[in-house]
């Protein structure tokens, strides 16, 4: 896979290795098993991302390449539209956070260019980056809660940094995000993210993730380390989010299952490179012995 | 040959990187000092995390360490029969030299590791990126203020520590020696006064006593907040920040002390 790419259409599927007749009973299996895991979830929000396709793109990365001692990721070219939600999925270590933290611009990139709302985000100071980083939400993968605040005081910390409401306005829109992210207020406002569990700090990770009402999601491993159950929930909070609030999403994840439930494309990163990208749907059809494999773990 | 010599180059490169991060570090959170937003909350948090809270370890270290200089000296003194200039020796001893320098090693221990270890834990836990991430600037929330709050707590430390230490001393000359505390107070008075006076009225000891402190501040917190903020590596990484601030800014404290002394005397008209 040497040739350069342009900026990627929806749905255009790409493979790198080569594709040979693999199908074998396990992989149709698998399809199936995936095919009918969709056909319960997605429909719905895939219909109404497929009428967005032609609008802007919020997030998009241009042939991106970026190496510290080893090369990272190589012209990795992707774009979000409004209202999309992206997944990057791939193996441990394959520079899949790598891709947030350009997209948040705590990292740049060495060669390509980072696009939010079509502005290019590589050039800015730190400062400028800064108020960039606003129009974002990012939710990380162990919630990075502040140890040394409360819930509330973590939750309110985007308001009181970047606005001018005042103490019962931002106490209204801190109960109002952690109602959302179905905790109960009065019960956890005044707790440590240390007396919390995982699960609930993720969700508090997310309602100060959208404390400022951010257009742009990002997820950094948002299921991982959690039990099935709490996966759900947390799977159903990001669904929750895009269709409540149309929230544009990129998520980083190697849990194909809720990938396949929240995702409206998703890209597959191998080799540094992103290998396929297309619909759930496309993903489960292909035929390429990688995905397969990849997606091999799903049907058990 | 030749990739030793490419390898000294590579090792001289690294280190004059870090010594110029390290730099760059400093004058951001000092210049920050200056710009809005402003967190005095965390400023004063600080405050008490690196002053009130040392305060115990330090009254510890300023008495024993003035009972054990009027202890030795009596013994020297005694031998010239200069017994009733303990007060001097003690005095000068503490406010010029031990005082801020033991003040420091002490914060240096307890504070610096403390701020490594908290930032460290941050940095790996990504606390600093979701800072990043929410639109702060992580050297303005973190590192200003501990900057900050060492740059004033550090002086308040030291002058607590010169004063229980020569309070040791008198304790001591009086126990041991005999020596009336009267003749001890007006002996400690009588050092600094020889030392002479800045602007006639503020005692060389004093701007000796009190430079150094605030050096010494600003180079724990500092190190501190760059080994902390510099950590990788987990949990372990979190440990070897600790060490490291630690074992630096002690040394650096040392060195910083010899060139301080050295400058101020050339510059103070002493005696």
């Amino acid at each position: 896979m040497a040739d350069r790419r342009g900026p990627p259409d929806t749905g255009e599927q790409r493979r790198s290795t080569d594709v040979g007749p693999t199908n074998d009973r396990k992989s149709a299996a698998v399809r199936h098993a995936i095919r009918s895991e969709l056909a319960v979830d997605a429909p719905a929000g895939a219909e109404r991302d497929a009428q967005r396709t032609a609008e802007q793109s919020v997030v998009e990365l241009q042939h991106v390449s970026l190496a510290f001692d080893v090369p990272i990721i190589e012209d990795i070219s992707l774009v979000t539209r409004e209202g999309e939600t992206v997944a990057i999925v791939g193996e441990s270590g394959t520079g899949k956070s790598t891709i947030l933290k350009l997209v948040l611009r705590l990292l740049v990139p060495e060669r390509g260019r980072v696009l939010i709302d079509g502005e290019d985000v590589t050039p800015l100071t730190f400062d400028e980056a800064l108020a960039v980083r606003q129009k974002m939400g990012m939710v990380f993968q162990g919630a990075a809660l502040f140890d040394s605040m409360s819930v509330f005081e973590n939750v309110a910390y985007p308001l009181r940094e970047h606005t001018k409401m005042n103490d019962d306005e931002i106490e209204q829109r801190v109960r109002e995000k952690l109602q959302f992210v179905d905790l109960d207020p009065d019960r956890v406002m005044e707790q440590f993210p240390a007396e919390l569990s995982g699960g609930m700090r993720k969700r508090v990770g997310i309602a100060r993730g959208m404390a400022n009402n951010p257009r742009i999601m990002l997820y950094d491993e948002p299921t991982s380390g959690l039990d099935p159950l709490t996966t759900g929930t947390i799977t159903r909070l990001i669904m929750k989010l895009q269709h409540e609030l149309g929230v544009t999403s990129l998520v980083v994840s190697h849990d194909i299952r809720a990938v396949f439930r929240m995702a409206s494309k998703v890209a597959l990163l191998h080799d540094r490179r992103i290998t396929f990208l297309g619909t759930p749907e496309e993903m489960a059809g292909s035929e390429d012995k990688y995905i397969q494999d990849f997606l091999g773990g799903f049907s058990t | 040959m030749l990739e030793l010599l490419t390898r000294l180059n590579d090792a001289a490169k690294s280190k004059v990187l870090t010594l110029q991060e390290y730099f760059v570090l400093a004058g951001k959170s000092l210049r920050f000092m200056f710009a809005r937003p402003f967190y005095g909350q965390d400023v004063i948090q600080q405050m008490d995390e690196i002053g009130v809270k040392s305060l115990g370890i330090v009254l510890l270290t300023g008495l024993f360490t003035g009972m054990v200089l009027a202890l030795q000296s009596s013994v020297q003194l005694k031998t010239f029969g200069a017994g009733m200039y303990i007060g001097n020796l003690v005095s000068a001893s503490m406010i010029r030299e031990l005082g801020p320098v033991l003040a420091g090693l002490m914060v240096a221990g307890r504070v610096g590791s403390g701020i490594a270890a908290q930032l460290g834990s941050m940095r790996v836990t990504e606390q600093i990126d979701a800072l990043n991430t929410l639109g702060t600037d992580p050297i303005k929330k973190l590192v200003t203020p501990r900057l900050l709050a060492a740059l004033v707590m550090l002086p308040v430390l030291t002058v607590i520590n010169d004063f229980v230490g020569i309070i040791g001393g008198n304790i001591i000359a009086s126990l041991v020696v005999g020596l009336p505390s009267a003749q001890y107070w007006r002996t400690v008075w009588d050092q600094i006064a020889n030392d002479g006076f800045t602007l006639r009225y503020i005692p060389n000891d004093f701007i000796q006593g009190l430079t150094k402190p605030i050096v010494f501040g600003g180079v724990i917190a500092i190190t501190a907040c760059y080994f902390g903020l510099g950590t990788t590596g987990g949990t372990e990484g979190v440990g070897q920040s600790t060490t490291r601030t630690v074992v630096t800014s002690s040394i650096l404290i040392l060195i910083v002390d010899y060139f301080i002394t050295q400058l101020l005397l050339s510059v103070l008209t002493y005696g």
